[in-house]
């Protein structure tokens, strides 16, 4: 089955949704693969915050700049996949009250709005904070969520025609003489391999930019850097919290839904994939934040996770189209006179948009079209939905009496509606895909209960007849978890995996497959 | 002794120590009758990571929890649900209002001193079907529970007007704290108390005391409650700094005196209180056991079933009714197997809530029937209400059979 | 005050066991304990221990096992401790609602999963379960209760299955004690019995969540079986067990008829500790610690779980008494890389160490405390969930060191 595009984007990260998005706008068609579920790179492994730039305002103000400028694009166009948390940025003594004064000229300078506080208001607003700060400055930081951001553009994108595969891996660059005239790719799933031919191909693949440049024998300078975080069962505070100093590791929580974000560390990671959260970079990490919160110690904590980010090396010797000092779009046809291909690199999550418009802009000029970017006017197609804690539980007792047996998840409250619109959309192709799109296996037990119940909906669907039975899915599922968990296993989280063992090794009896042994289906 | 500092180990950061594991699941009775109510899982530590402090509250259901406290005596890591549930409650009562009925129904010791004196007028009002009819309809009182009758004199006037035994002034006093339902609907209760606890060789006092606040709790009225804690421990402070102790024969007062006059209200003054209130069956016990007491029940035949209510195990002193009941000679007593009459105090007088507690007294029900005792003892006056109400059996207070069985039973005045 | 002969703390099924035993001896018991144990999350049937295969006889299997594991708690007991431990619990549960082991040899059960697990003591409800074959039984869910899916059963078990609306109820989702309690009133088990019987296709075996009734599972059993015609078995499922609580609720009553102190809910927050006997224990009910005294002691208090042992962010900590703990090394060596392993993970054997007699000993061997003893899942040494073992070391362990706390 061979397919024909314009537009080949390889990459479902944010930029790649974006880029999508941006063409449909300007009535470009365009294809996007990805090998895995949307957000499979740094995009679903970040801390989850809407910057205001303020973090950057002293060191680097164009980049903060920018950043303030997307942030309020997003909350116009974005609002439902965005909490407007606001945040403060805290100054512990050794902080001192110059580099706190600084730093507010400079947001001002760059149009970040700032409001000084003194510790008795910061502490009424943030009872949790550590008493003995000195002052506090709030910025309009926000908490955002990024898989729905992706998949919303995604949903926008393919309403105007654009085409998403997930779960489609690139192993193959065609070319055509000195252009690249498509791709080859395998559906992980099914295991079908075909080509997709287009005139442009985009690497927005993040972390794995060079192993698709690999396929044409081409390189950027690139490094990788593992960040990771840790996830708390309560959420700690209101807003996000920062430290008032210049950036470095572990200096920031961000409220997400019922929990908080610690974060990051930046290590350098060898690996794209299968990076794991050491024991280390916990400690570390609760140390450090236990500056800005004193008790986070005690605190209980049901996973941690880390991701790979993207950084681009800046000695690029050709005229490769720096378009920021943040990103970079590489045309590889002036840089290595190999046409047709584009990698867009660097960045982050917050400045997707803007990422998207510079490289559709550059497209736009190639293909001889005069069509402006509107990414930044229109909105996305669920803006307007409103969704709060509240709102969930409020869900809950509107679901009470008459189908309080279809709430999946008791942590969150998900609700089998929720799975159900998943399943009717059609696009989901394994389990994992369903976890993305719901908190279901989010909260305190981390899919201890739930994800039995979900199997078992799957199973009454007859959804897993196919693979011999959803407990060689469920097996996979405790075994990608127990890489969440094990970094934070002690205290309460500890007692959390005895319950979790002691039902699915115990009383359910599962096990690593192991012939002759009393398994599956042997009566 | 365990240090101090090492205490933490003991007892992690609440609400997040909850596990999820579901044991409470196992204990609610209110979530094992009706799916209205979520289960204390969901209700309690469940529900309290999605409440902020600065939204609305929506949880409408948290009012059908009864505050039974047997999730809180289950739960293993120590989450102190009903604790939870109930500053849910508190929250979602105070945005919303609460009902004039529930106004009138916290006031029982205000109203229950006027209802006593025109016990005549009042009690067959409270049986008359148009009565009835107009309280199912206005105030939302369910006409199917039959209403406690009022007595006069009420206890404390019929302590206060008894003639002083002889011999009293030499002997250790202990002071009674009767309880609104004991001093204005079940006397003899109170009297059966004093009597027992005379012929234990103690001189009773009855100090000024008013209602225990409880009631304020089921509305989820916390600053009530603690307006009429404040008052009560500034009443009894004057017994207590004289080195009496205190007893009492109410349950759910005993409980709202010792325990969360202090933890959950934090009180000044209520942790002096506690170290000197009893229940009177724990009180009785220890006299018995350190003063080697000589006081021999007479026997007593009969098959008598013992019910312990939620509000006792909520103490965690044991069953020391159990253990005196079983000193009677005679006496065939054993404990009812079944986890909570339903009652609720004045949860199952209501409306939208007498069902419930119905279905919930079902258990307590099929264990009468298969045990078929002729007299039902508990110490709760709630649970006593339920029980007549379910099973039309006599039932009393475990002080009133006590009494009975007193060598040289005293005739009432 | 009172003195008691012996204080147990756990109201696990270890302390459950160890207090019975004692008051059968005629000393004067006092248990207090937190939460209702393991029984009342995934207890359901006696394992033993599941990896004897299911054509060993224990009493062949069983000795030359704990030859092979000196270190274990069943080496304690020995397979004659084991043995007399089992068979007084037995003798707690007269038939018809009895707990019987086929031929002294393991069996297998279907679970929620779909999967077969080893057992050893199985309860009348239960039993068909070991004998069902997969075209001969019908398995039956029940719609809106979620913590039991029958297709998940039926699809790996290879059998037919169905899912019932519930009479009377629909989507409200009842709690498994909630379906406990309406199978014990006969017009609803009636009923569903009726209806499982019209959505019969000839099947001899009928599955069914562990929901057959909290008071009378034995008469549930019974109506379903004569109406249905066929045989029918509860299936273990999420937490909470019912089977489980049934258990906890007849030791709770034996124990407080025979005039056990049963205390319930409060912590144990402090030990008095003088010259290496325990001479008392606070209960803590805030704003009061209440002391109770004893002769002896158990501590039965579980694992993590249950709070018997505590880990800090570095080490694991016995937290009543401070027993030293036997461990691996730091928190790195706690878990292995997946969560699969063939081995349990290194953590679940550390635990206490007793002498033959369950009393504590530090590393170098030396009794920590003189009259305290241990017993149920906080000893070392097993690996209870790999192995199928825990009510086995709960009850033979509770048995033995009730049995030798008041030898002494």
């Amino acid at each position: 089955m061979d397919l024909r595009t314009e537009v080949l984007i390889i990459g479902g990260g944010a930029t790649g949704a974006g880029i999508a998005r941006d063409l449909a706008l300007r009535g470009i068609p365009s294809l996007l693969v990805e090998k895995g579920d949307f957000t499979s790179g740094a995009s679903g492994r970040n801390q989850g915050l809407l910057h205001s730039g303020a973090r950057y305002a002293v060191n680097d103000p164009e980049a903060a700049r920018e950043c303030i400028t997307e942030n309020r694009i997003l909350r116009r166009i974005a609002p439902h996949c965005i909490e407007p948390t606001d945040g403060l940025f805290v100054s512990l003594p050794e902080d001192g009250p110059e580099y706190r004064a600084n730093f507010i000229r400079a947001c001002e300078a760059v149009g970040i709005d700032t409001l000084p506080l003194s510790p008795r208001e910061a502490l009424s607003m943030e009872p949790r904070l550590n008493p003995k700060i000195i002052g506090a400055v709030q910025v309009p930081d926000g908490a955002i969520d990024p898989f729905t951001l992706v998949v919303e553009n995604a949903r926008d994108a393919e309403s105007r025609g654009a085409r998403f595969l997930i779960h489609t891996e690139v192993t193959g660059l065609i070319r055509d003489g000195l252009r690249i005239a498509g791709v080859r790719v395998c559906d992980r799933i099914t295991g079908e391999e075909y080509a997709i031919a287009a005139t442009w191909v985009i690497n927005a693949t993040g972390a794995w930019a060079n192993r698709i440049l690999g396929l044409a024998g081409l390189k950027i300078g690139l490094a990788l850097s593992k960040g990771s975080m840790l996830i708390t069962n309560t959420r700690l505070s209101e807003r996000v919290l920062n430290r008032c100093h210049p950036p470095a590791s572990g200096d920031i929580i961000v409220p997400n839904d019922t929990v908080s974000i610690l974060g990051t560390t930046s290590l350098r990671a060898e690996d794209m994939e299968h990076n794991e959260v050491t024991p280390e970079e916990v400690t570390f990490l609760v140390v450090e934040l236990s500056r800005m919160i004193p008790d986070l110690k005690g605190e209980r904590f049901t996973r941690a996770y880390a991701g790979v980010r993207p950084l681009l090396q800046s000695e690029e010797t050709c005229d490769d189209r720096e378009i920021s000092r943040s990103f970079a779009l590489i045309d590889h046809g002036s840089c290595d006179g190999i046409a047709g291909l584009v990698t867009i690199t660097g960045g982050k999550l917050m400045t997707y948009r803007l990422m998207a418009e510079k490289t559709v802009d550059f497209l736009c000029e190639r293909m001889g079209l005069h069509v402006p970017c509107s990414t930044h006017v229109q909105r996305l197609p669920g803006a307007g939905q409103g969704h709060t804690l509240k709102d969930r539980l409020a869900r809950l007792r509107r679901q009470i009496p008459a189908a309080r047996g279809e709430i999946l998840c008791d942590c969150e409250l998900v609700p089998r509606e929720a799975v159900d619109a998943i399943l009717r959309e059609g696009k989901v192709r394994e389990l994992q895909d369903i976890l993305h799109r719901t908190r279901l296996a989010k909260g305190t037990c981390q899919g201890g209960f739930c994800v039995y119940r979900l199997l078992g909906l799957l199973n009454e669907l007859r959804k897993e007849e196919k693979s011999g039975g959803s407990n060689v899915v469920l097996r996979g599922f405790l075994e990608e978890r127990w890489k969440g968990i094990r970094p934070v296993l002690w205290g309460t989280s500890l007692k959390e995996e005895e319950l979790i063992e002691s039902i699915y090794k115990g009383l359910f009896n599962l096990a690593p497959e192991e012939p002759g042994r009393p398994g599956e289906g042997e009566a | 002794m365990t240090k101090a500092e090492e205490r933490p180990v003991l007892f992690p950061k609440l609400p997040d120590v909850c596990v999820r594991c579901a044991t409470c699941m196992a204990a609610c009775p209110v979530s094992r009758v009706t799916p209205r109510f979520p289960g204390p899982k969901q209700a309690g530590p469940g529900a309290q990571r999605f409440r902020s402090a600065s939204e609305a509250s929506v949880d409408d259901w948290i009012e059908l929890c009864t505050s039974c406290h047997l999730c809180d005596m289950v739960c293993p890591a120590g989450v102190p649900i009903s604790e939870l549930n109930l500053m849910a409650k508190a929250k979602y009562l105070n945005e919303r209002g609460r009902t004039f009925r529930d106004w009138l129904l916290v006031r029982s010791d205000l109203f229950g001193e006027l209802a006593a004196r025109f016990s005549k007028i009042v009690n067959p009002l409270m049986k008359n079907g148009a009565v009835r009819r107009l309280l199912d309809v206005l105030l939302r009182i369910d006409r199917r529970r039959d209403l406690p009758g009022y007595e006069y004199p009420t206890f404390r006037r019929w302590f206060r007007t008894r003639p002083v035994a002889s011999g009293a002034s030499g002997r250790r006093k202990v002071a009674y704290f009767y309880g609104c339902f004991t001093n204005t609907n079940e006397t003899d209760v109170g009297k059966a108390a004093v009597e027992v606890l005379e012929a234990h060789g103690l001189t009773v006092v009855v100090p000024p005391q008013r209602c225990c606040g409880i009631p304020r709790l089921g509305v989820g009225d916390l600053r009530g409650a603690m307006e009429m804690g404040g008052r009560n421990i500034d009443l009894l402070r004057p017994t207590v700094r004289e080195g009496i102790d205190i007893v009492f024969s109410s349950t759910s007062c005993g409980l709202m005196l010792r325990h969360e006059y202090s933890r959950l209200l934090g009180l000044p003054g209520a942790e002096e209180l506690a170290g000197h209130l009893f229940d009177i069956c724990e009180f009785l016990l220890h006299l018995r056991e350190e003063e080697k007491s000589a006081v021999t029940f007479r026997p007593l035949s009969m098959k008598a079933a013992y019910f312990a209510p939620c509000h006792l195990r909520s103490l965690d002193i044991g069953l020391p009714a159990l253990e005196l009941l079983r000193l009677i000679p005679g006496l065939d007593v054993r404990l009812l197997e079944a986890d909570c009459c339903g009652l609720g105090g004045l949860y199952g007088f209501k409306k939208e809530k007498f069902t419930i507690a119905e279905e919930i007294g079902k258990d307590l029900t099929e264990a009468v029937d298969r045990m078929k005792p002729e007299i039902i003892l508990t110490d709760c006056e709630g649970c006593r209400m339920q029980i007549r109400h379910l099973t039309g059996l006599r039932v009393l207070h475990p002080l009133q059979l006590l009494r009975d069985a007193l060598p040289q039973p005293i005739a009432h005045p | 005050m009172k003195r008691f002969d012996l204080i147990v703390i756990g109201t696990g099924l270890a302390g459950l066991t160890a207090a019975r035993t004692a008051v059968e001896m005629g000393a004067k018991v006092l248990i207090t304990g937190r939460g209702m144990g393991a029984l009342t999350l995934f207890g359901n049937t006696i394992d033993l221990l599941g990896e004897i295969p299911p054509e060993t006889e224990m009493a062949e299997g069983i000795p030359r096992w704990i030859a092979a594991h000196p270190e274990h708690p069943y080496a304690r007991t020995g397979w004659e401790g084991i043995e007399s431990a089992l068979a007084d619990f037995r003798g707690l549960f007269p038939p018809p609602y009895s707990f019987a082991a086929e031929g002294k040899r393991n069996s297998l059960l279907p679970t929620g999963a779909g999967t077969m697990r080893p057992t050893y003591l199985i309860p009348a409800t239960m039993a068909a379960g070991a004998a069902m074959t997969p075209v001969g039984t019908l398995i039956v869910g029940l719609r809106g209760f979620k913590d039991f899916q029958g297709d998940t059963v039926s699809l790996h078990l290879k059998c037919r299955g169905v899912t019932l609306s519930l009479p009377r109820y629909g989507l409200e989702g009842l709690t498994a004690l909630a379906l406990a309690r309406l199978m014990d009133e006969a017009s609803f088990r009636e009923r569903l019995g009726e209806a499982i019987r019209r959505q019969m296709a000839g099947e001899r075996f009928i599955g069914l969540p562990a929901v057959l009734g909290l008071r009378n599972p034995a008469v549930v059993l019974k109506t379903l079986e004569e109406i249905t015609g066929a045989r029918v078995f509860e299936i273990p499922m999420l937490p909470p067990s019912i089977p489980g609580t049934r258990v906890f609720h007849r030791f709770r009553e034996e124990l407080i008829a025979k005039g056990t102190i049963f205390l319930m809910g409060h912590p144990v927050s402090g030990a008095n500790v003088k010259d290496g006997r325990c001479e008392g224990i606070t209960v803590e009910n805030p704003p009061l610690a209440a002391e109770y005294r004893a002769d002896r002691y158990i501590l039965a208090t579980g694992r993590f779980l249950g709070g018997g042992l505590w880990a800090e962010m570095e080490r694991i900590v016995e937290p009543l008494f401070r027993i030293p703990v036997f461990q691996p090394g730091g928190r790195g060596m706690w878990f292995g890389e997946r969560f699969f392993d063939p081995e349990a993970h290194p953590i679940h054997r550390a635990g206490i160490v007793t002498d033959a007699d369950l009393r504590p000993v530090d590393e170098t061997g030396r009794v920590v405390l003189e009259n305290v003893r241990a017993a149920g899942s906080i000893l070392a040494h097993h690996q209870a969930t790999e192995e199928k073992s825990r009510e086995g070391i709960d009850i033979a362990t509770g048995f033995l060191a009730a049995k030798r706390a008041l030898a002494s």
